[in-house]
């Protein structure tokens, strides 16, 4: 647990290998205990995805592109829903994890108004599984209840249990390994995510960080964050889609 | 009217007793106040308490860790397998009492209890005594792991810091509160990591 102190956890998201299966909102469902969003759920924009990916289309007919980003929580470095809560069940922590107490919780919902990512989501009914998948449950995290707010946490359990057993076997966890790794980085099967230590230099994560903000403004540069002009510090980057095509396009 | 003149009007008796009924609910509502906040606190504060200091709740069988552990001299980590590698330290299955039971305890009831329980393949619903409040995940491995290393005891031997004197327990029950307080102290003690994601998740 010593060196816990000194990480600081983050994700690099490569648009261009983004394929908008779905497979990493899906892994984060069954991982976090995420009740089923019904259809009823979605038309009353009150469906809970830790992960979504977000579609645009982009071009006129007939070279309509679909272009899709998956949009988690950024665990801001100046987090816009911290300050808000008057009950400091959200806080940053040393690993830069913006973290939701569930417990102190009491359902003010301010945070999710202050978020501007939309990755904040409100229980606003008692969750429910099909009987058939009750027993799916990880008890390795909590079934948030009716009446509190959740959201993605890095899936911070995985980054306890792997930190405990890399201790007890005394193995040292690496970045990229897939028992540290959120759920939705292991399921993606075009390695569009990427997660690691920033704080570690020669982690992937802060390698692909550093080059991708080294050139950001210029042509070559594909890094950026999600609402940066906002000021919020995300720890969450975003590697642009490089389009070959978009030259052909336009007659170049 | 000038003033000084004002004569305070008596009240007619029907208004008299819509006082009187008044009082009579507003003292009603006072008493049920102060004995729900009463229960409420009390029960917040005292539970563990009081649980600590009852007997502990009745087992479907009357397994005396008396006479395993004080007697015999068994270790803690022989029954509770798990206590060195997991979170949850386990309880074993029937299986494991009958690897000795087949052959000792003959004449005993508690043992033909458990014996017919194995032979129907059916397992013994415990009663759960010690529990940790929700939303919280304490990890048996990584405490036992570090007290035996610090202090360079056996594993066995750091299980007595929450769950108290087990061994001298005829029925097991609860000595500590188990609550936050315990936690963040012992915590604090070790200078261990008393951010909230280090339990709850």
């Amino acid at each position: 647990m010593a060196d816990s102190q000194d990480r600081k956890w983050g994700m690099v998201v490569d648009i261009d290998r983004c394929t908008g299966c779905n497979g990493c909102v899906v892994a984060c469902q069954s991982e976090n205990n995420i009740p089923n969003n019904l259809e009823e759920h979605f038309n009353q924009r009150r469906a809970i995805q830790w992960i979504r990916i977000e579609r645009y289309w982009e071009g006129e007919y007939p070279n309509v592109k679909a272009r899709f980003i998956p949009v988690m929580c950024q665990q801001c470095g100046n987090a816009p829903c911290e300050p808000v809560c008057p009950v400091y069940a959200t806080y940053h922590n040393e690993e830069g994890l913006n973290v939701q107490v569930y417990n102190r919780c009491i359902g003010t919902r301010f945070c999710a108004n202050g978020c501007p990512y939309h990755v904040r989501f409100f229980n606003f009914w008692e969750p429910e599984w099909p009987e058939s998948l009750k027993n799916q449950l990880n008890p390795d995290v909590t079934v948030r209840s009716r009446g509190i707010m959740e959201k993605c946490s890095f899936c911070v359990q995985r980054i306890r249990r792997s930190t405990r057993e890399g201790e007890r076997d005394e193995v040292q966890v690496e970045d990229g390994d897939r028992a540290l790794s959120p759920a939705c980085v292991n399921a993606c099967p075009t390695t569009a995510l990427t997660f690691g230590d920033f704080n570690n230099d020669s982690s992937q994560v802060s390698m692909m960080k550093e080059e991708a903000m080294a050139n950001r403004g210029k042509k070559e540069g594909r890094g950026y964050r999600l609402l940066d002009n906002l000021g919020t510090e995300a720890n969450v980057i975003y590697l642009k889609k490089v389009d070959n095509s978009a030259g052909a396009v336009h007659g170049h | 009217m000038i003033p000084g003149d004002f004569q305070p009007q008596r009240p007619t008796s029907r208004q008299m007793v819509k006082l009187g009924v008044l009082g009579v609910v507003a003292l009603g509502v006072f008493v049920a106040i102060v004995l729900g906040l009463t229960f409420h606190i009390s029960a917040w504060l005292g539970q563990p308490v009081v649980f600590a200091r009852s007997e502990g709740p009745d087992q479907p069988i009357a397994f005396p860790h008396t006479t395993h552990v004080q007697e015999l001299g068994m270790d803690c980590t022989f029954c509770h397998r798990n206590v060195e590698k997991e979170a949850a330290a386990s309880v074993p299955a029937t299986g494991l009492c009958m690897t000795c039971h087949s052959a000792v305890g003959d004449d005993l009831d508690e043992i033909e209890k458990m014996r017919s329980l194995y032979e129907d393949g059916r397992s013994i619903h415990w009663v759960r005594v010690h529990r940790v409040p929700d939303h919280v995940h304490f990890v048996h491995e990584a405490h036992i792991r570090y007290f035996s290393e610090k202090d360079g005891i056996e594993p066995s031997q750091v299980c007595q810091t929450c769950h108290g004197d087990v061994k001298e327990m005829e029925k097991v029950k609860q000595v500590e509160t188990l609550k936050m307080g315990d936690c963040v102290s012992c915590h604090k003690e070790n200078s261990a990591p008393t951010d909230c994601a280090t339990c709850h998740y």
